[in-house]
């Protein structure tokens, strides 16, 4: 499996980087762009476009081709194959490469990578090989081979002696492939030797109109950040394991051993990088899930695998021959913790205009003394109308536990309206962890000090409210 | 050796600081550190210099140009006219430098492959560099040049680099391999002779590139994976995520051509092998890993095991949303076969609205197959929403959607037409007239077919037998603006028009068709064409069942004679056609001119029955328009998500009747090992013993997948030291530092081999 190369696009649709297409013709490269332009204002709404284009063949003799694309930052970056390949493995690499980029430059921007196009070169040079095939992707690897732009480094280069780069430059040790971990750097030395583990778990959730919910799930990532000297080899075992499933691990999990006992067992690559992923599953139903026994209901298995949405919504909205009104109001079930920079947001439908709202907070106490604080976003949330997008949007900084607010409001249609019959709602939550996953310990081996360890939770949420 | 090492620091050093002192003096004024690269960008007239600075003797200069160099490149220029000045300086000592020139050769060295002949001495002295890095990368230039005469050139430093002692360049070395074959198939035998002993190598990195290697070159000698064939699936844990996926594949097709198929409870040993190996990875981070394993659960095991592909598969969904629009295509093909698999998971396939629209109809096809009768409540309900969708496409869709339920399961067809005729109401034009194509569909299937069983238990209520449904179709002609389902209307009034009740119209006609006819007379002049040919089909029809009325003879001419002057000559035709056919039932002069009645001129006159037989029943079967035509190809390849030919060959072969010997796989890895040599570092290893050295696994932990077999298992670290070990004979000085710190790295975790380290 191979991807034919890379191009990276500015937001104009100009390309400002692209791999060498050896065993195409000059014309193929651009023949995706074209393609992927062409694409773009076809969408009926922005940015919902076909992520896989089909390139029609340039000549007889040429073979049709795809054009896999991604968005990155203000860029896109498109990815044309052809033949059998799983246009997956085209997207595989695209996330791999961006996280690359990510790595290297922090957020992505074509003006970033503009200012640094020479190391976005060396590092297409090493990620690809010109047949196509991906090299080395791991970034612990890559920063040895390819240096990442730092002050530091700029001056030297200016300065024309950079000691790093200057070929056979002493120690045997830190140069590149000397380590014999793929994933993991050699000889790394740090004062304070500190690891942190980040529990990061997204609620994805639909809820028809009578406010029941049809599907629920919770989807976590362990984020990781490590600052190990040496090798160490760490073993990190939950009290709770039993509440994920559907686990996909970095590289450096030993496999069996989680099989064994489920601890994870790693070696751990330096600096930040995702440990694993999991589903949460709050029953055990979640065996009986899975060899699917023919007596249990679906039904009755998705209502007991449901995840209580933090919040309840109640839409009212009015559908005329020329325009619409709504009203909704959103109260939080949770009982201790604030939703956080919630936002939610509804498509209007082509056409729509004159837009006229009104957010408030609704309950009691809070809406008598609002009079005087009225202006403050934090007290009222704020709404606004992203025109490009047709789309309304409502923000409010902070929930408090059983707090009730309202967005009243209305719009015109040029055509019968046809908003989308849903509310996206997105909220954080701040040290809060759906599932109650618990670290037990994580012992460290292979190494004599101690390191510092940190663990924390962080929830969001993504649900969609029908009405 | 720390001598040597702080020599070599303060050698640096002092290097560095007269480095710094001289440049800064000179280029002080030139300082632009914050602005970064991209001040190369920008367009100046400093191109002219450029090959100035090649030529000149400060690495900086050359640095500056060769910056310059690859800027205009991404800019799109063509910048290969200083491929002479920028060849010379493939042989710099600085490392960057040397990088960008390489970056440079790699692009250009296709298009000046004379001249780069002339640096081949330098690619072929780098060859034997100290840095890993640098061989690689002179191999990767090296091969670019795509020049035949030096094609055993390339080939003698392929051989050199596959026995390389570092993985990254035997890599290179497999990945050079495909092009050196595109250069000069003559090399085939040695080129193969290079794959057979990298397959063999003990290192899991290389192994993946090595896959590739084969596929392009030697894809049809799985023969010589017979004896690799236990080791490769044991290893592939090992293997980086890109490498897994190409031998993954490789391995699939391994066993679909040499392998007998496997049936329930049967087996084979090989098979089930791979499967196991398999299995793990799903646990993959990377998505194309993933659905390479599903490849080989599905294509390889038996259909109890397709089952394990669900979960997997749904996890990839939540991956990201162009992930999830690939995935969502392979369930769907799934699930054409069995869809049993994933109907318990239906929930998993709601439509969100800021789904992409591709995404929403793959999702709504995915639906209408899970819905079964323990679900088909809950879809239906799913389908009914989806049609207040904001998109004209999904809309269309979801209804079509509908009516299929109604189709395959007659439990819910009252239901669905219920929704279907609550929905001709609708006050969107989309809605509408998709509604009413799918109810021409369904009132048709069900009237056509003589055995209408599903239809007794409709016809209990009287709001949806077939007929009230045209009637109320009829009625609301008005509303219907689509002009594909006015058509539809008017033919499907048309058609199911003869009554044989009394009513207060025309006798043998239902009573709502004269009104229609009536109404779509009015408008003929404005309507489309498509229209048109119907309301001539319906005047028609009426005017065979019932020749004697006056009024509809009188609406009947009055449409004749406005389609005979259409500007639409297919309207013109139809109109003379019908004309003439009616012409021997014996209508009224306003229909038929006298001309045409009078005119004998022998040709066949058909009589009332036999006009009734070619207007009502010339047509038969009801033929669903939205066929989705699937192409032959296998699960994970392009064309599936195009739904276009990509003129790959994605199919796989079919099983063996029997399969190939398996004691042909039987290696000596799978014999007991023989007692642990002693000597295990002194001396050069016997070349038996190397063989027989432990695999690398990357895991070491306890119980190895091959079973009875005493595998000795080590993890990397352990591998690399002997290796290291190994190579150190050879190689004193730098090799003996870095063993010494991998050994005090060691780590000591669970050890399924202590005995074998107590050995060394």
């Amino acid at each position: 499996m191979a991807i034919d190369g890379l191009i990276i696009l500015d937001n104009t649709g100009r390309p400002i980087i692209q791999s060498g297409f050896r065993s195409k013709s000059i014309a193929y490269p651009l023949l995706h762009v074209d393609a992927f332009n062409n694409a773009l204002p076809k969408s009926q709404r922005p940015g919902d476009i076909d992520p896989v284009i089909y390139v029609p063949p340039y000549s007889v003799a040429d073979s049709p081709s795809a054009c896999c694309h991604v968005e990155c930052g203000d860029m896109r970056i498109l990815c044309p194959v052809s033949g059998d390949v799983d246009p997956l493995f085209a997207f595989a690499f695209l996330q791999t490469f961006t996280d690359i980029l990510r790595e290297y430059f922090g957020a992505l921007s074509a003006a970033t990578l503009k200012d640094n196009f020479d190391v976005v070169y060396q590092l297409l040079e090493e990620t690809l090989d010109s047949g196509g095939h991906p090299l080395t992707t791991s970034p612990n690897a890559l920063r040895d081979i390819v240096l990442p732009p730092s002050l530091l480094s700029k001056l030297l280069s200016v300065a024309g002696a950079n000691i790093n780069s200057t070929i056979n430059s002493g120690s045997s040790i830190g140069g590149p492939f000397s380590s014999p971990i793929p994933w993991r750097k050699a000889g790394l030395k740090y004062n304070s030797n500190e690891i942190y583990f980040d529990m990061e778990e997204q609620l994805k959730a639909i809820v028809n109109k009578h406010g029941t919910t049809l599907t629920s799930s919770v989807w976590g990532k362990i984020a990781t950040n490590a600052k190990l000297s040496g090798t160490p080899d760490c073993l990190l075992t939950f009290t709770n394991s039993h509440v994920i499933t559907d686990c996909a691990f970095h590289p450096c999990v030993r496999l069996q051993r989680w099989k064994r006992d489920r601890s994870l067992s790693f070696v751990p690559p330096d600096g930040h990088f995702t440990l694993a992923e999991y589903r949460f599953t709050p029953s055990t139903s979640a065996t009986s899930a899975r060899f699917m026994s023919a007596g249990a209901t679906p039904v009755a298995l998705s209502a007991k695998e449901n995840i209580p949405i933090p919040f309840i919504l109640k839409p009212t909205v009015e559908l005329t021959e020329s325009g619409v009104s709504f009203e909704f109001k959103l109260t939080s079930r949770m009982s201790s913790q604030a939703l956080e920079s919630l936002v939610a947001e509804m498509y209007l439908g082509e056409g729509a205009g004159a837009l006229k709202c009104v957010a408030s907070r609704d309950d009691g106490g809070n809406a008598w003394k609002g009079k005087s604080e009225a202006s403050s976003v934090s007290a009222t949330g704020s709404w606004s109308f992203d025109s490009k997008k047709m789309v309304v949007r409502w923000e409010i900084p902070v929930v408090p536990p059983s707090s009730v607010w309202k967005l009243q409001g209305s719009y015109t249609s040029t055509s019968a309206p046809r908003p989308a019959h849903a509310l996206q709602v997105r909220f954080d939550i701040a040290s809060y962890t759906f599932s109650a996953l618990k670290v037990d310990q994580l012992k460290v081996t292979g190494e004599v000090y101690k390191p510092y360890k940190g663990v924390r939770g962080k929830a969001s949420g993504n649900v969609e409210w029908r009405w | 050796m720390s001598a040597e090492y702080l020599n070599t620091i303060s050698e640096n050093a002092s290097r560095l600081g007269m480095r710094l002192q001289e440049s800064f003096s000179e280029h002080t004024r030139e300082l632009a550190i914050t602005r970064g690269s991209s001040l190369y960008l920008e367009p100046d007239d400093k191109e002219k210099n450029v090959r100035k600075q090649l030529d000149s003797s400060s690495d900086r200069e050359k640095l500056d140009a060769m910056k310059r160099l690859i800027a205009l490149i991404s800019k799109g220029r063509n910048v290969s006219e200083y491929f002479a000045q920028v060849v010379k300086n493939v042989a710099s000592q600085n490392l960057e430098l040397r990088k960008l020139v390489y970056i440079y050769l790699l692009r250009y060295a296709e298009h000046e492959p004379d001249l780069a002949l002339l640096s081949i001495n330098t690619f072929q002295k780098d060859l034997s560099d100290s840095n890993p890095l640098i061989r690689a990368m002179a191999l990767r230039v090296l091969s670019g040049i795509k020049v035949p005469m030096i094609g055993s050139i390339v080939v003698l430093a392929i051989k050199k680099c596959a026995a390389d002692m570092s993985p990254y360049v035997r890599k290179a070395a497999a990945l050079a391999i495909p092009k050196c074959y595109d250069l000069d198939t003559s090399h085939l035998p040695a080129l193969i002779g290079i794959i057979s002993s990298l397959l063999r190598d003990r290192s899991p990195l290389s192994i993946g590139s090595v896959a590739v290697a084969f596929e392009t070159v030697c894809p049809t000698r799985l023969d010589m994976l017979h004896q690799q064939y236990r080791r490769l699936c044991r290893v592939l844990v090992d293997v980086d995520e890109w490498g897994q996926i190409n031998l993954l594949n490789l391995l699939l097709r391994y066993v679909r051509t040499m392998l007998p198929r496997p049936m329930e409870e049967e087996i084979d040993p090989d098979v089930k092998f791979l499967l196991t190996s398999a299995e793990p990875l799903f646990q993959s981070r990377n998505p194309a890993v993933v659905f390479a394993v599903t490849r080989v659960l599905y294509y390889a095991g038996p259909p109890s095991h397709h089952s394990r592909i669900v979960q997997p598969l749904l996890r990839l969904q939540h991956i990201s949303k162009e992930v999830e629009r690939v995935v969502l295509a392979y369930i769907l093909a799934v699930s054409r076969t069995t869809p049993s698999l994933f109907s318990h998971f239906y929930p998993h396939f709601l439509l969100r609205t800021d789904d992409l629209r591709q995404v929403k109809q793959d999702k709504i096809k995915v639906l209408l197959l899970l819905a079964n009768h323990d679900t088909h409540q809950a879809i239906l309900r799913e389908f009914i929403d989806y049609a207040d969708d904001p998109d004209d496409e999904v809309v269309s869709d979801a209804v079509r959607a509908i009516g299929k339920c109604a189709h395959s399961m007659p439990d819910c067809t009252p239901q669905c037409l219920t929704a279907l005729i609550t929905m001709i109401k609708n006050h969107r034009d989309s809605v509408v007239s998709s509604a009413v194509l799918v109810l021409k569909y369904l009132v048709q299937a069900q009237l056509s077919s003589s055995s209408s069983s599903s239809f007794v238990a409709v016809a209990a209520a009287p709001q949806q037998s077939p007929l009230s449904i045209i009637s109320s179709l009829a009625r609301r002609i008005d509303d219907i603006r689509h002009a594909h389902a006015r058509a539809c209307v008017i033919w499907l009034v048309g058609q199911y028009s003869a009554s044989s009740e009394v009513s207060t119209g025309p006798a043998g006609i239902v009573e709502w068709a004269p009104d229609l006819l009536r109404k779509s007379a009015k408008g003929f002049a404005a309507e489309p064409s498509l229209v048109k040919l119907q309301i001539i089909t319906l005047a028609a029809k009426l005017l065979v069942l019932c020749p004697t009325d006056q009024t509809l003879s009188l609406i009947g001419g009055y449409v004749f004679s406005l389609a005979k002057y259409d500007l639409n000559y297919d309207v013109r035709d139809r109109a003379r056609m019908m004309i003439s056919l009616l012409s021997g039932i014996g209508l009224s002069e306003a229909v038929v001119p006298k001309d045409l009645k009078q005119d004998d001129r022998g040709s066949v006159v058909l009589r009332r029955e036999q006009v009734r037989v070619v207007l009502f029943e010339g047509k038969f079967g009801v033929v669903d328009t939205q066929n989705d035509s699937d192409l032959n190809v296998a699960l994970g390849s392009l064309g599936m998500i195009t739904h276009k030919p990509m003129h790959g060959d994605s199919l796989l072969p079919d099983w063996l009747e029997r399969g190939v010997e398996s004691s042909l796989r039987d290696t000596e890895d799978d014999m007991p090992a023989p007692p642990p040599p002693t000597n295990f570092s002194s001396a050069p290893l016997p070349q038996k013993a190397r063989s027989l050295a432990s695999p690398v696994v990357l895991t070491p932990s306890g119980g190895s997948p091959s079973g009875g077999s005493k595998l000795q298992l080590t993890d990397l670290d352990k591998f690399y030291e002997e290796e290291d070990q190994d190579e150190s004979d050879g190689d004193e000085g730098e090799e003996q530092e870095e063993t010494s710190t991998t050994e005090s790295s060691e780590d000591d975790s669970e050890d399924s081999d202590s005995e074998d380290r107590q050995g060394h």
